[in-house]
């Protein structure tokens, strides 16, 4: 029987990760509640699993993302993630800096599921063989797609920038 | 703008929570339900284990206590064919359950919910069909070869309405195939609307990591 407050401990340190990973994948606020909650759960779920040969904050990114991505809302009017909390409107002063996040980040938003991991986990600063073990697929091939994914967030992030 | 320009400041907003919980609201959290497709395949599937429970007590209840000789046969065959599907049933239950307490690498997760509820998928429709002429004709056989002549209901109804033996036989294979189409059609619509969206955005999400 895992330990619990073990693990709301560790969870509370680290819910970081989860409020990430949420606010790449879900547009509203409520929907990131939803995730947090679902994630979670599955964390706790798949805690009795998590034997501490790898940190705990990877095991948990690995959870996160995987609910992430296998949770699938009734089909919406796709909007573009982009959370307005993490930015909010900053009408009166511009700052090109804070554009071109804002821009990155809406690009971002654009991008597939699984593309949204590997950038996650690029920003995190993990390397190719571990952003490879997550996913499950060769460190080779990570390269080659978050260099296609970089370009491509170039060109949207060049649109959204000028757009704005 | 390259990603690696902006890389520290997206982490740094990023990082910015708009709201911290508790580790009381995490252990709240621990007490809900999960919503996820997995969880739903888990509920439908302990309800389709109960359904099949209660078909089994009242199918072998009818096969060993009834009077005519053709309803024994025929309920009995039903029991043992709802204890094999009973059997399926919990064995995608016991697969679900192992998924849910591991936390596997994204791609071998994806793989496996997609072969769990494609299985699923599959064999319900299989079943389904498979039981409709099954049913059928096993129950016409079975009426026909009844010694006991107290099963008056279809006689009656056919002999009133259809005077000849060509028209009955007529009316039975319309029957037989509207039902089939109706029940072909409307079975894979159900479980298109039920899986088949997350099925296919599994599938994507699988060959975009394949590419």
């Amino acid at each position: 029987m895992p330990n619990e407050q073990e693990f709301i401990q560790l969870l509370n340190k680290h819910q970081n990760i989860i409020h990430k990973v949420c606010s790449i994948y879900m547009d509203t606020t409520a929907d990131r509640e939803d995730l947090f909650q679902e994630v979670t759960l599955q964390a706790w779920k798949a805690y009795p699993s998590f034997r501490g040969d790898a940190k705990f904050s990877t095991w948990l990114y690995r959870v996160a993302l995987n609910t992430a991505i296998t949770f699938f809302r009734k089909e919406k009017k796709q909007v573009p993630t982009f959370s307005t909390e993490i930015f909010p409107d900053t009408t009166d002063y511009h700052n090109p800096i804070e554009e071109q996040v804002k821009a990155m980040y809406k690009a971002i938003g654009d991008l597939s599921k699984i593309d949204k991991a590997l950038v996650m986990l690029y920003l995190e600063d993990y390397n190719y063989n571990i952003i490879g073990e997550m996913l499950g697929i060769s460190p080779n091939n990570v390269a080659v797609k978050l260099n296609r994914i970089k370009v491509k967030l170039k060109e949207n992030t060049q649109k959204h920038y000028q757009f704005s | 703008m390259e990603l690696d320009e902006l890389k520290s400041q997206l982490l740094q907003k990023l990082d910015e929570v708009p709201t911290t919980k508790s580790e009381l609201d995490i252990g709240g959290m621990l007490k809900k339900n999960t919503q996820s497709v997995i969880c739903k395949l888990k509920k439908s599937l302990w309800i389709e284990i109960i359904c099949c429970i209660i078909f089994i007590a009242s199918f072998a209840f009818v096969g060993l206590f009834s009077k005519h000789w053709s309803l024994r046969v025929y309920f009995s065959t039903f029991t043992i064919v709802c204890l094999i599907f009973l059997l399926v049933l919990y064995y995608l239950l016991t697969r679900i359950r192992q998924l849910s307490n591991t936390s596997l690498p994204i791609k071998n997760n994806l793989q496996l919910i997609h072969s769990i509820i494609k299985e699923y998928v599959k064999r319900s429709f299989q079943f389904t069909m498979a039981l409709i002429p099954i049913c059928m004709i096993y129950s016409f056989w079975l009426g026909y070869k009844d010694p006991s002549d107290e099963i008056h209901f279809t006689e009656g109804f056919l002999s009133r309405h259809l005077s000849s033996p060509q028209k009955v036989y007529l009316f039975l294979g319309v029957y037989m195939v509207l039902l089939t189409i109706g029940v072909y059609y409307f079975t894979k619509w159900y479980l298109k609307k039920l899986y088949g969206n997350y099925l296919q955005q599994l599938q994507t999400c699988i060959n975009e990591l394949e590419e």
